[in-house]
């Protein structure tokens, strides 16, 4: 993790132009839904943006802003979805999530961070392996006698804690959606600890390092060189946390990948339909903040030079495809976009350890995307991330408006008959 | 420096407890905005969110009562946003933010101060009409650009610089009254500005407006044109590589390049008397150079290789849109003749093809930002508009002085990083150069000012009228004088209408 003071440049450079605010221009649609951060969008004042956490941070760093309760609630209350990073990206050489993430672990380091409910999460990580203090015994309920494993296999699916605990029925699709494919695959049973996404995301940088260092050395004790996740949250974490400690051995697909080459393939056919129009919301951590994490050690130099290169990561080569792909090859499925989607995906308010300390905002949030779904006349939301199923889910059954949210694994589990 | 209680209470009153706030973590946001200044600007001493021009009125009444100064402001891009005295408030309007019309048979949009290019542009769209967009950004306030800041823009050459677009304005004056101008000041509707009812157009905007220092505009109505491209921008790719590739039945984009500013020059004007074409613009290299690159170290590997330099540095840009495919051979007719008369040619296909694949160099430009990235300060040290002919002589004379700077690696060497934009088919034309700075270099916080300075000394001794308005105190004293003891005038007028910021 770099530390605050490394990310300076980033601080100073920003010239409050706002593209960290709104949906970059050529993909913007009309009056609505122009807005990408919801914390600005709900709260307006700048200091509520990527921006004015910049500010924010600049200041803590240089000793002119005190900590106060309202601050910190601030600063947790971004749900780290990165469409500031990104929007900025296309314009600028800065860091913005980079710092935004820095700044919470730096409070957390003041000790005045983080929230409550993260601390409870953490603690639940460290007593029994998952953010919810599930027994861990119970991680692998979800594996049915008929999931057909397979032994000294270097290809592990990591269900994760949401799919272990919460929806089963994503991780349940998925092992079924695998066998189906005949690729074979193992798990890692009691050796599965929580991912660390939501600590290292939240500033717990040494409980986030703790349990990802566990999942590395088991993942590399059974000689895994492929890791598949059914969760966003995981996905991201494998990406971008993981290579900050140290090299990754493995790759890591989302399972809309694997689908996607199973039916290149041809070793995958979808072929039960039911009609139905759907509208697919992107994961921050499955879209735009899933580029691979690259170290880059170097030197700003005048005029922007960064010598060596740096090789920026700006949102481009996220998982936006597949999961389109593989939703287009199921019968009857029709696809209609909202607006603001791929790279400037509008968060679902789950994220962050926003649902968990802040829900209210969170479920702003997720009825603020909700009111876009529904504008695509669609009538079911396709995603492919637990965290954003509970805050969708919450928000649709809240609005009674007839849609559903579904897990992109149930229409391909349905699809195969 | 927070309010005092009871002042704190009567603003809280207006705007509610939620849009209103001096606590230092939210004060934060609103005073870091000038990484290409050395001066930190001062603390607001609470920002609110005002959501109704009644509300503005209290609000300014308060302020008067108070002895506050206050600021007006939507997303505080520029330095005229930040305080420059203690007890000052900043009003951030972005909560009224309604598109309160649509005229589409009399062709005016009716705004708040919050709506913004980006939506405003591609509304629009869907009923066929257009307005020229300033390069400010998708984010950037329609409203303050039409009515409160320079506004030049692209497309101006077929169409006009905004001031030339407002229509009704609504005003709260600094004492809190309420000023409706043009139609609007006799019910009579938001579609002349001029009358019947008072103009004042001039005072509102003048050439590059007061920048929020006359009071509040809380709504305007703006003229529209048609617009002859699609209902929803037809982009692809993903960011930061976009296309956004219009029909080339109807939209069409060349670049030639001259071997002199005065044949460049010549070939505007006839363009213009031939009036054809939507834009056509002498286009800053250096700023092409980073719009086309997606990092810092893109923009050196590419400038470094000269292309820009050699393609770009007498460049004319020509964007047609027309209504048919007849309509865009005709001018693509005429343009090609004009320009082997006055000995152009086609730049390198490669640059043409940048802009043919994203003409949102033409729509939104989403991504002028860019010129921020090469150590986050750039300042533009002409600005003003006249003849095309004397854009041109002033463009001549920029190396005389911008030269020294860029010897001594304090600049990016790029004394051909100016526009000039021919405006109303070159009856009028607009220039601006662009020099590009950064905090690293040595006494960086001065060379702004050094620049600038330099640049008016050239602008006497040679008459040229480079620089309007002008942009600091000193300089208003040494051209005043020069332009009618405008500096005495405009005092008189900041004192009847300023804010006393």
């Amino acid at each position: 993790m770099l530390p605050l003071k490394d990310l300076r440049h980033t601080m100073e450079s920003c010239n409050h132009c706002g593209q960290c605010k709104w949906v970059l221009g050529p993909k913007t649609k009309g009056y609505d839904y122009a807005e990408i951060c919801p914390i600005h969008q709900r709260f307006g004042f700048d200091a509520y943006s990527g921006q004015g956490l910049l500010n924010i941070a600049e200041e803590i760093l240089d000793g002119e802003l005190e900590y106060e309760s309202g601050l910190v609630d601030l600063i947790y209350s971004c749900t780290t979805c990165g469409a500031c990073d990104i929007n900025c990206k296309s314009v600028r050489d800065m860091e913005v999530l980079e710092t935004i993430l820095a700044l919470r672990a730096r409070v957390v380091a003041d000790g005045w961070g983080p929230m409550p409910a993260h601390q409870e999460a953490a603690g639940a990580v460290a007593a029994h392996h998952n953010i919810y203090g599930r027994a861990h015994e119970q991680r692998f309920d979800w594996l049915a006698p008929e999931v057909k494993l397979t032994k000294n296999c270097t290809t592990a699916y990591f269900a994760g804690c949401s799919a272990a605990y919460r929806y089963p029925q994503i991780a349940q699709d998925t092992a079924k959606i695998l066998n189906a494919g005949g690729l074979e695959f193992t798990v890692l049973h009691a050796e599965e600890y929580c991912c660390g996404g939501p600590l290292w995301r939240t500033g717990q940088i040494a409980e986030a390092r703790k349990v990802a260092e566990h999942n590395l050395a088991v993942l590399e004790k059974q000689g895994i060189d492929r890791v598949i996740t059914s969760c966003a949250e995981c996905f991201g974490a494998f990406r971008d946390f993981y290579p900050r400690l140290g090299p990754v051995n493995f790759r890591v697909m989302h399972i809309t990948e694997v689908v996607q080459q199973l039916i290149a393939e041809q070793r995958l056919t979808l072929h039960h339909r039911e009609d139905r129009k759907v509208t697919y919301h992107d994961p921050c951590l499955l879209g735009r903040l899933s580029e691979p994490y690259v170290p880059w050690n170097g030197e700003i130099q005048a005029f922007g030079r960064h010598e060596p290169p740096k090789q920026w990561r700006r949102g481009a080569q996220g998982v936006y495809d597949a999961p389109r792909e593989v939703l287009q090859a199921i019968p009857g499925v029709e696809i209609v976009e909202m607006v603001r989607n791929e790279e400037n995906s509008y968060c679902c308010g789950g994220g962050g350890g926003v649902a968990e300390a802040f829900p209210d905002f969170s479920q702003w949030t997720a009825r603020e995307r909700c009111r876009e779904a529904g504008s695509t006349g669609a009538a079911a939301m396709v995603s492919c991330c637990p965290f954003c199923q509970s805050a969708l889910e919450q928000a649709l059954g809240a609005a009674d408006g007839g849609m559903k949210y579904l897990d992109i694994t149930r229409l391909i589990a349905e699809a195969l008959g | 420096m927070s309010l005092p209680k009871q002042i704190y209470a009567e603003l809280e009153q207006i705007v509610g407890a939620e849009y209103i706030s001096d606590r230092e973590y939210i004060l934060a946001g609103l005073r870091h905005a000038m990484p290409s200044s050395p001066v930190k600007p001062l603390s607001p001493a609470a920002v609110l969110l005002p959501g109704t021009a009644e509300e503005v009125q209290q609000i300014v009444r308060v302020c008067n009562r108070h002895g506050l100064k206050f600021i007006p402001t939507v997303s505080s891009l520029i330095g005229f946003a930040y305080p420059t005295a203690l007890n000052t408030i900043i009003l951030q309007l972005k909560r009224m933010n309604r598109i309160v019309e649509i005229n589409r048979t009399d062709r005016y949009a009716v705004i708040e101060p919050g709506v913004r290019h980006g939506q405003l542009r591609t509304e629009l769209m869907k009923a066929g009409l257009s307005y020229p967009v300033a390069a400010v950004g998708p984010g950037g306030s329609v409203l303050v650009n039409f009515a409160c800041s320079s506004g030049d823009n692209h497309n101006q050459h077929g169409a006009s610089r905004t001031n030339r677009y407002i229509l009704g304005v609504e005003w709260v004056l600094p004492s809190g009254e309420m000023v409706r101008l043009g139609s609007l000041a006799n019910d009579a509707g938001w579609f002349c500005a001029d009358g019947p009812g008072p103009s004042l157009r001039g005072l509102v905007k003048g050439y590059a407006g007061p920048f929020g220092g006359f009071g509040v505009i809380t709504r305007i109505a703006i003229g529209l044109d048609e617009w002859r491209g699609p209902a929803e921008l037809p982009t692809e790719g993903r960011s930061p590589d976009y296309k956004l590739r219009l029909s080339p039945d109807r939209h069409k984009v060349f670049i030639f390049k001259f071997p002199t500013l005065d044949r460049l020059r010549d070939a505007m004007i006839e363009i213009g008397k031939a009036e054809i074409g939507q834009a056509v613009l002498k286009y800053f290299n250096a700023t092409a150079a980073l719009l086309a690159t997606q990092s810092a170290n893109d923009f050196w590997e590419l400038w470094e290789s000269g292309l820009f330099q050699r393609e770009l540095s007498r460049p004319l840009y020509v964007y047609l849109a027309t209504h048919s495919a007849e309509e865009t051979a005709y001018e693509e007719a005429v343009l090609r003749e004009i320009v082997a008369e006055t000995g152009g040619e086609e730049v390198d296909p490669a640059i043409r093809a940048i802009y043919e694949n994203n003409m949102d160099f033409f729509i939104l430009v989403g991504f002028l930002q860019r010129v921020l990235r090469l150590g986050g300060a750039w300042a533009p040290a002409k600005l003003s508009a006249d003849s095309v002919h004397h854009m041109f002589e002033i463009g001549k004379a920029i190396p005389e002085f911008l030269e020294e700077f860029a010897a001594k690696r304090l600049i990016v060497d790029a004394p051909d990083n100016f526009q000039i934009i021919s405006m109303e088919y070159g009856h009028l034309a607009h220039i601006e150069l662009l020099f590009l700075w950064d905090r690293s270099m040595p006494a960086w916080g001065e060379i702004p000012m050094q620049v600038m300075a330099r640049s008016h000394e050239t602008e006497i001794r040679h008459g040229h009228h480079g620089s309007m308005p002008p942009r600091s105190m000193p300089m208003l004293g040494t051209l005043g004088p020069l332009y009618s003891n405008c500096h005495i005038w405009s005092e008189k007028i900041r004192e009847a209408f300023g804010t006393g910021r």
